[in-house]
């Protein structure tokens, strides 16, 4: 039982990062592999401000996201704009570029040291029939659901929401509609950004530490979220995390550790090979009603 | 008033080393409905989306009411009173019946919001089969409730010039039949457009004027009913084949489709 | 090798020497030679004979740097030829290795067997990493290999099975039994030869069917399929050769430092660098990404603290490449030497098209013009093909006499192409049957059917755009090639005579097309009713006897269209081939055809002379739509 609990804690921060790649991937076929490593590179934000300026968390974490947001929006009108009509995998390996220099950063400044960043709210927790849950994993559940809930409300109930998923669905016919296809693209990169900066924040707690590709965990499994998910469909991310997340805790919890370490990441190699052999597109994906 | 509501002068474009179009003028009086025909590959769909802008234009210039647009984005010409109805209708699938008309009114709903409400009814008064299926995903649509819908859609922003782009291609002959009633009506609204279709029969029943292409050049523009038979039969490839046949066609559209039109108008609330 | 594409129109002349050389030191030579050196060469290796120019350290350096170069042509075959992304290349240098530096040290073997071990270990990973992924787009090879190389760093390698917990594995540069060598000058020279057979496995892959296959599939994956290459057999055979050569680049690593673990020295960052050094030096140019590897290995060692920067600017530069040149640095380089030539746009379609190749006519069309001179050369009865519910091809029957040109129109949708696609071989018919020269063929495969003597074109697919005309007509007889993969890696004596026959072959068809000036022009710097004639051009190099074309006349102006006739009727007159084929342009068909067919939704509607279809009343009515 706290197996899985544990596990759908851990899930749901998969699936904010399997929620940005969905995105992005929805709205513009291009698989974003910096998805983790924006929301890493600005937690280093979050730390200078909490320790070195004895700010509240709460602070650290809205210039991180902030940071993350422009970060992405720097990308998105740089890059990604540029190349709205390359090759799919032209653009991807642009992405790959944007991990890349993410990670060099943080190595050039910060390799060799490992900092902390100050718990989000006090330790401890609570236990509820046997259960325990601490303070920042209930903290964690309930942001994710907010923000799923706020993006798929925003996305379905307001016009600029509603176009986003036109321009997913069809981006040329949505822009012939009058919708602003930059501004479009624009979104979806910040959001991306920010979703990345909030899950790296939420998990932080879980990991302890803060080093350069300390987060590679989260990126792998918000990756293979969206993969069982189906790549391109929203809801689908978010159950291909809450999944992801419980089968690795379980297969932590019964994988004794010499045998394989981090059995964890072995298990979504696995579940990565078993999905493309067996349902290339994912649980929900494709059944979100695309004509070809 | 002497100048077209969508004047294209010289208009070159292409892909790559490709040249497509080789300087194409066009002119679309206010109300009329111009018709945009030729063979696979002479450049239509690329002239459409170069007027819409999807595709640059090399030289040359599109104007739209007096407005130079032809720098300008296609969201921007939309603002500006275009409206599309795309090649294969390209309805979004996942959004409902009535999320695809809000889509559709994206402009007119920023511009004026109270608007988009009497548009609607509007819409569904005209399609009342959009109004049976408002909450239903586009992608369980039939082929020609998805006409309707992309015909809708383009409608609802109240739009100065519809572009429709083969409106008839991938259609069963029934549904095209309807499609046919539709477009008519809509045409006795006196609303201006712009259409290409392959389906000469078709696009000759709809089209006060029209403009043949070959190879990406304007070989023959003016009235369909002066249209000289042999040559539309050269320029589009079917060389003597035509004979009296498609005059019987043209004969028959001067009056027939103007009484069905009329009968149609009468679910239209004129605007 | 590469540097074929270079010779241009201005260099004909120092080209003309250039292939006069080549005829002289063959690939088969070089490659006979780099297996002499390497058995002669190495038992004479020692400490002693080695001169002592550079510090044991400089010595070691360099043989990272190489090691380094070899994981760059390793990464720049996959990546750079077949456009495949991996961004677990760490992991496959770590899995050979690790398997070199078991065979070593637990099993004491000699590190021949090691590296050898080393490269079977790297070419079964990435087989089986491939496998489920390459069957799908480009995307899924990315995250499969990005997953797999995190794995391997954080997870796999720390087993106990292989390591011994977080341990590692020590790498003995073990020579036989317990004779060790520790110089790094002896490992240097050991690793440039290694380099240097890495280096011409390469080159045989560019100049065999191998290379041809995989840069047509990273350019376009329905081209590609439309030569005959099996797309996802080639993309997993491109992985495991990379994988085999990533293996070695590792074990030559591991044995250059003596010891490998988890973490050190493959982990994802040094994946991210491969990535960063073949994009930004030029995808698919081996010199370039093999220099840019020991200059991003080599020049950091020299300098202190340079390091990490180099890889900030390495990542910058990426980003920077992809999005304003994204054939790297190479080919802007290339292109500033000579600039890509703007085509005349006057000139496109009021062109002369060239005669068609005067190519020898194929042996068995004459015979059976004498035997069987009554049987049709091909013969359709009552063959249907359905799609789902969708019935595309109705019970047509067709035939096509030998050595006459016979048309098939109808209007879009009819189901011409998917008729077109069930006589080649694509689509599965439902009923009917096929026969060719008598003989029915209507369950034999697509290729099999090819080397019947059916060649097709397809609409709107053409040529390899980025391949040069020459490359076009070795591609075009891709599915000729009589030699095995592992023949063509190591150019052994069947490859290598293929291979000059396939040669002799393109350069006869260039020579009569008269395009020697253009044979090494990538296909895209061609005017359009040029590039439509290389294509008919490479349908005919394979000699069939049927040809199938899909709308030659799309795309072209008027008079080309016009020329475009005459060179149809060469075919059959000069050529002595037969012809089907599909046109939108009804002017064209009626001018070239002896008989014509009519299609209109899947079913023949009409059928007769020329004449007689012009005057058809339901052949009007199918052209300009049903009365509505």
């Amino acid at each position: 039982m706290q197996v899985l609990v544990v596990g759908l804690i851990a899930g749901s921060i998969y699936a904010l990062i399997a929620l940005g790649i969905a995105l992005v991937y929805k709205a513009t076929r291009v698989l974003n592999f910096a998805q983790a490593e924006i929301g890493t590179g600005t937690l280093y934000f979050t730390w200078w401000l909490c320790t070195r300026h004895h700010l509240p968390w709460i602070v650290g974490a809205l210039a991180s996201i902030a940071a993350a947001t422009a970060i992405g929006l720097v990308f998105e009108a740089l890059v990604i704009r540029k190349m709205m009509t390359a090759p799919r995998v032209t653009v991807t390996v642009a992405t790959i570029g944007l991990f890349s220099f993410v990670l060099a950063l943080e190595l050039a400044f910060f390799a060799g040291t490992i900092y902390l960043v100050p718990p989000p709210i006090h330790p401890g927790g609570v236990r509820i029939g046997g259960v325990f849950v601490s303070w920042s994993q209930w903290l964690a559940l309930g942001v994710v659901g907010l923000v799923a809930l706020g993006l798929a409300a925003f996305l379905r109930y307001t016009d600029f929401g509603l176009a986003v998923q036109a321009s997913a669905d069809d981006p040329v016919a949505a822009q012939l509609m009058g919708t602003p296809r930059a501004r479009i693209s624009a979104f979806t990169w910040g959001m991306a950004g920010a979703l990345s900066a909030l899950a790296v924040l939420l998990i932080e707690p879980t990991v302890g530490v803060l080093s350069p590709g300390a987060f590679n965990g989260l990126f792998i499994g918000g990756l293979t979220a969206a993969l069982v998910g189906g790549l391109n469909s929203l809801p689908g991310a978010f159950i291909g995390g809450l999944a992801v997340g419980v089968v690795e805790a379980e297969v932590k919890a019964h994988l004794s550790f010499n045998v394989i370490p981090s059995s964890n990441v072995t298990a979504m190699l696995v579940i990565v090979l078993g999905v493309l052999l067996l349902r290339p597109q994912g649980l929900l994906g494709a059944t979100a009603g695309r004509r070809a | 008033m002497s100048a077209a509501l969508l004047e294209v002068r010289g208009l070159r474009a292409g892909f790559g080393a490709q040249t497509i179009l080789h300087g194409v003028d066009l002119d679309v009086p206010e109300g009329k409905v111009v018709g945009i025909f030729g063979l696979n590959g002479a450049g239509k769909s690329v002239l459409l989306k170069v007027i819409a802008g999807v595709v640059p234009a090399w030289s040359g210039s599109v104007c739209l009411a007096g407005e130079d647009v032809t720098r300008t984005s296609p969201e921007r010409r939309v603002q500006r009173g275009m409206a599309h109805v795309p090649q294969g209708r390209q309805v979004f699938g996942s959004l409902t019946v009535e999320q695809n008309l809000r889509v559709g009114a994206y402009a007119l709903r920023r511009r004026d919001k109270s608007r988009y409400d009497e548009r609607l009814a509007q819409v569904y008064e005209t399609f009342p089969k959009l109004a049976e299926r408002r909450r239903q995903p586009a992608v369980t649509l039939s082929g020609g409730e998805q006409a309707m819908l992309a015909v809708g859609r383009a409608l609802i922003g109240d739009p100065k010039i519809v572009l429709i782009d083969e409106p008839s291609a991938g259609l069963a002959p029934s549904v095209v039949e309807d499609l046919l009633g539709v477009l008519l009506a809509v045409r006795s609204l006196g609303l201006t457009m712009l259409l290409v279709e392959q389906n000469i029969r078709f696009g000759l029943r709809l089209s006060d004027s029209a403009c043949l292409l070959q190879r990406g050049r304007v070989v023959y523009s003016g009235d369909t009913a002066s249209l000289d038979q042999e040559r539309l039969g050269t320029y589009l490839g079917v060389g003597r084949l035509l004979a009296d046949d498609l005059t019987k066609g043209l004969g028959a559209k001067s009056t027939q489709p103007r009484r069905a039109s009329r009968r149609k108008a009468a679910t239209v609330s004129s605007t | 090798m590469t540097m074929a594409e270079d010779a241009g129109v201005v260099v004909a002349s120092r080209e003309r020497t250039e292939k006069r050389r080549t005829r002289f030191w063959t690939d088969r030579q070089a490659n006979v030679l780099v297996a002499a050196l390497l058995f002669v060469a190495l038992p004479l290796l020692t400490e002693h004979a080695m001169p002592k120019l550079l510090e044991q350290h400089h010595y070691f350096n360099l043989d990272v740097g190489v090691a380094m170069a070899v994981a760059a042509i390793s990464l720049n075959l996959l990546l750079g030829y077949t456009g495949q992304i991996s961004l677990g290349h760490a992991g496959l240098l770590a899995a050979g290795a690790f398997a070199s530096g078991i065979m070593t040290s637990r099993w004491h073997a000699s590190m021949v067997f090691g590296l050898l071990f080393a490269m079977v270990v790297g070419a079964a990973v990435a087989f089986v990493l491939g496998l489920p992924a390459l069957r799908l787009s480009g995307l899924y090879l990315g995250i499969v290999t990005v997953i797999f190389g995190l794995a391997m760093q954080s997870s796999i390698l720390r087993s106990s099975l292989l390591s011994g917990g977080s341990a590692g594995v020590p790498m003995f540069r073990r020579v036989w039994g317990s004779t060790m060598t520790t110089d790094n000058a002896v490992f240097l020279v050991v690793s440039l030869l290694l380099l240097l057979g890495v280096w011409l496995v390469d080159v045989n892959v560019v100049n065999t069917r191998l290379g041809r296959a995989f840069r047509t599939i990273r350019e376009n994956e329905a081209v590609a399929a439309a030569f005959g290459i099996p797309v996802t057999r080639y993309k997993l055979l491109a992985f495991t050769i990379s994988g085999a050569m990533a293996g070695l680049a590792g074990a030559m690593y591991g044995h250059t430092i003596g010891f490998v673990n988890n973490e050190k020295p493959f982990d994802s960052t040094m994946s991210l660098m491969l990535v960063i050094i073949v994009m930004v030096a030029g995808a698919g140019r081996r010199l370039a990404v093999v220099f840019a590897a020991l200059l991003f290995w080599l020049f950091p060692s020299f300098i202190e603290g340079l390091h990490q920067w180099s890889y900030v600017l390495g990542a910058f530069l990426l980003m920077a490449t992809v999005r304003t040149h994204p054939d790297g640095i190479a080919d802007m380089l290339h292109h500033m030497r000579r600039p890509p030539r703007a085509d005349a746009d006057a000139a496109d379609g009021e062109e002369e098209l060239p005669a068609l190749p005067q190519l020898p006519a194929p042996v068995r069309a004459l015979e059976s013009v004498v035997s069987l001179t009554d049987t049709p050369l091909l013969d359709v009865r009552g063959m249907s093909v359905r799609f789902g519910g969708l019935t595309a091809v109705d019970d047509v029957s067709l035939s096509v006499p030998a050595g006459s040109v016979v048309g098939l129109i109808g209007p879009n949708g009819a189901g011409k192409s998917t008729l077109f696609n069930a006589i080649s071989g694509l689509v599965r018919t439902e009923s009917g049957q096929i026969s060719l020269r008598g003989k029915e063929i209507q369950d034999l495969r697509c290729d099999q059917r090819a080397s019947l003597g059916i060649a097709r074109s397809f609409q709107h697919v053409g040529l390899a755009r980025d391949l040069s005309v020459r490359e076009n007509f070795l591609l075009a007889q891709h599915q000729l090639a009589p030699y095995s993969d592992i023949e063509a890696l190591l150019m052994l004596p069947r490859a290598a005579r293929a291979e000059a026959e396939f040669r002799e072959r393109a350069d006869q068809a260039i020579a009569a097309l008269g395009f020697e000036e253009m044979a090494h022009m990538p296909v895209r710097n061609l005017s359009g009713g040029q590039q439509r004639i290389v294509e008919i051009a490479c349908l005919l190099v394979t000699a069939p006897e049927l040809v199938l074309l899909d709308e030659p006349s799309a795309g072209m102006a008027p008079a080309a269209a016009e020329n475009l006739a005459a060179r149809l009727r060469d075919l059959r007159d000069a050529l002595g081939r037969t012809v089907l084929l599909i046109e939108h342009n009804v002017p064209l068909v009626l001018d070239t055809c002896d008989y014509v067919y009519v299609l209109d939704a899947g079913r023949l509607i009409a059928e007769g002379a020329p004449a007689e279809i012009a005057a058809n009343r339901s052949v009007i009515d199918a052209y300009f739509g049903a009365a509505v």
